[in-house]
C-alpha cells in the first residue's frame, strides 16, 4: 500500500496545476540595412505559474511576418528551421531565445530597423493566449553572447 | 665492387616500386579526407568582387593575417552572430587597431550584390571586407576553401541558405592555420588569432 501511495503522491506533484504566468523580458533585435528584409528578434520567457505552457505562434505588425526559428550548427553547417510544433514553456521554466539557437525570425520588412526603433510582436501561447511584446532594436555589433 | 653495384641497383628498384605504388594508390582508393590534407589545400588566391563593384583580388590581403567567413545578407542570426563575435574579438586580442582582417564571403550571389555585401559589412561599426561575385565564382570560392552551401525554402515562400559555419583563420603569407566554431570558447578562438597574428 505504501509504494502505491508514494507513488501518486509523486503523480500529483508532477501534474502542474493551475495557470501559466509567462513573464516576457530582455526582448531585442539586430538593425538592419536597407535591402536586408530579415532580422532575429531574443528575449526571455519565464513561466511563474504553476501550469505549464506552450509558445505556439508568433506574429509581426503587416506586412512583415513572424516565425519562431531554431538554427542549429552540427558537421559545422548551420541550418535555420521553423519550429512548427512551437516552444514548450514549463511551469517555472526560464527560456532563452538567444542568438545561435532559438530565436522569432522576422522576415518581410520594407524599412530598415534603426538602434532605438521598436519592433512590435505578438507571442500566442496555448494557455495564456495573446502577448504582446515590444522588441527593442540595438545595434548589430552589440555584445552578443561570449563564450 | 660488382656486389655493391647489383645491390645499390636493387635498392633503385625497390625505390622505384615503392614510388609507383605510393603514387598511383590515390587513384585506385580515394584518400580518406583526413584532417591534414583538407588543411593543407584550402585556400589559396582568388578574385571577387567587392562592395565597390570592382574585381577584388586576394593579393589586396597579401601581408595581413585574415578570418574569412562565409554567410549571406538575409541570414537573421547565425551570420551577424558570427561576425559581430569576430569584431569583439579583433578588439579582444587587443594587439593594435586591426591586427587581422575579417572577410565575408556571400553564398547567396543571386540576392547578394556589391551593394548589399558592402551595406551589411558596415552594419559592425568595425572594418570587414564584404565581397560577392558571379555564382560561378562564388561556386569556385566555395570549392577552393572547403565550404558547403544550399539553399532551403524558408516557409514563406522565400529561401535561407545552409550552409558552413566556421571562419576560416589564414595567417600573412595565405596560409591556412585553423578554424574557429560558433560553439567553440572565446578563449581557445582568442589562442588560435594571437597565432595568425604572430
Amino acid at each position: 500500500m505504501k509504494p502505491i501511495l508514494l507513488a501518486a503522491l509523486l503523480l500529483a506533484s508532477c501534474s502542474k496545476g493551475g495557470p501559466p504566468d509567462v513573464r516576457i523580458s530582455d526582448a531585442w533585435a539586430r538593425e538592419t540595412v536597407s535591402g536586408q528584409t530579415s532580422t532575429a528578434a531574443y528575449m526571455i520567457l519565464k513561466n511563474e505559474g504553476a501550469g505549464d505552457d506552450r509558445l505556439v505562434s508568433v506574429s509581426a505588425e503587416a506586412p512583415a511576418m513572424a516565425m519562431l526559428h531554431s538554427s542549429e550548427s552540427s558537421d559545422a553547417i548551420a541550418r535555420m528551421r521553423p519550429l512548427d510544433s512551437g516552444l514548450a514553456v514549463p511551469a517555472g521554466a526560464t527560456i532563452e531565445l538567444k542568438p545561435g539557437g532559438t530565436h522569432v525570425m522576422v522576415m518581410g520588412l520594407r524599412a530598415p530597423l534603426n538602434v532605438g526603433d521598436t519592433l512590435k510582436l505578438t507571442m500566442r501561447f496555448e494557455k495564456s493566449g495573446e502577448r504582446p511584446v515590444d522588441v527593442r532594436v540595438t545595434p548589430a555589433f552589440g555584445p552578443g553572447p561570449r563564450r | 665492387m660488382s656486389r655493391v653495384r647489383i645491390i645499390l641497383w636493387a635498392l633503385v628498384a625497390v625505390a622505384l616500386v615503392a614510388f609507383a605504388f605510393l603514387s598511383f594508390r590515390p587513384a585506385r582508393t580515394p584518400a580518406p579526407q583526413s584532417q591534414p590534407m583538407v588543411m593543407s589545400s584550402i585556400g589559396g588566391p582568388f578574385t571577387l568582387v567587392g562592395s565597390d563593384g570592382k574585381p577584388f583580388s586576394s593579393a589586396k590581403l597579401t601581408g595581413k593575417p585574415y578570418a574569412i567567413f562565409f554567410g549571406f545578407t538575409h541570414c537573421p542570426d547565425v551570420c551577424p552572430t558570427t561576425l559581430a563575435r569576430m569584431v569583439r574579438l579583433r578588439q579582444e586580442l587587443g594587439a593594435g587597431d586591426r591586427p587581422f582582417e575579417i572577410v565575408f564571403v556571400t553564398v547567396d550571389p543571386e540576392r547578394d550584390g556589391p551593394a548589399e555585401v558592402g551595406k551589411y559589412a558596415e552594419l559592425f561599426n568595425s572594418p570587414i571586407t564584404g565581397l560577392t561575385g558571379s555564382p560561378a565564382q562564388i561556386e569556385q570560392m566555395k570549392k577552393q576553401f572547403g565550404i558547403f552551401s544550399k539553399k532551403v525554402p524558408d516557409g514563406s515562400g522565400d529561401y535561407s541558405v545552409d550552409h558552413t559555419s566556421t571562419v576560416l583563420l589564414f595567417d600573412r603569407r595565405g596560409g591556412f592555420v585553423a578554424t574557429i566554431a560558433p560553439e567553440e570558447q572565446d578563449s581557445a578562438a582568442l589562442a588560435k588569432l594571437k597565432r595568425i597574428t604572430a
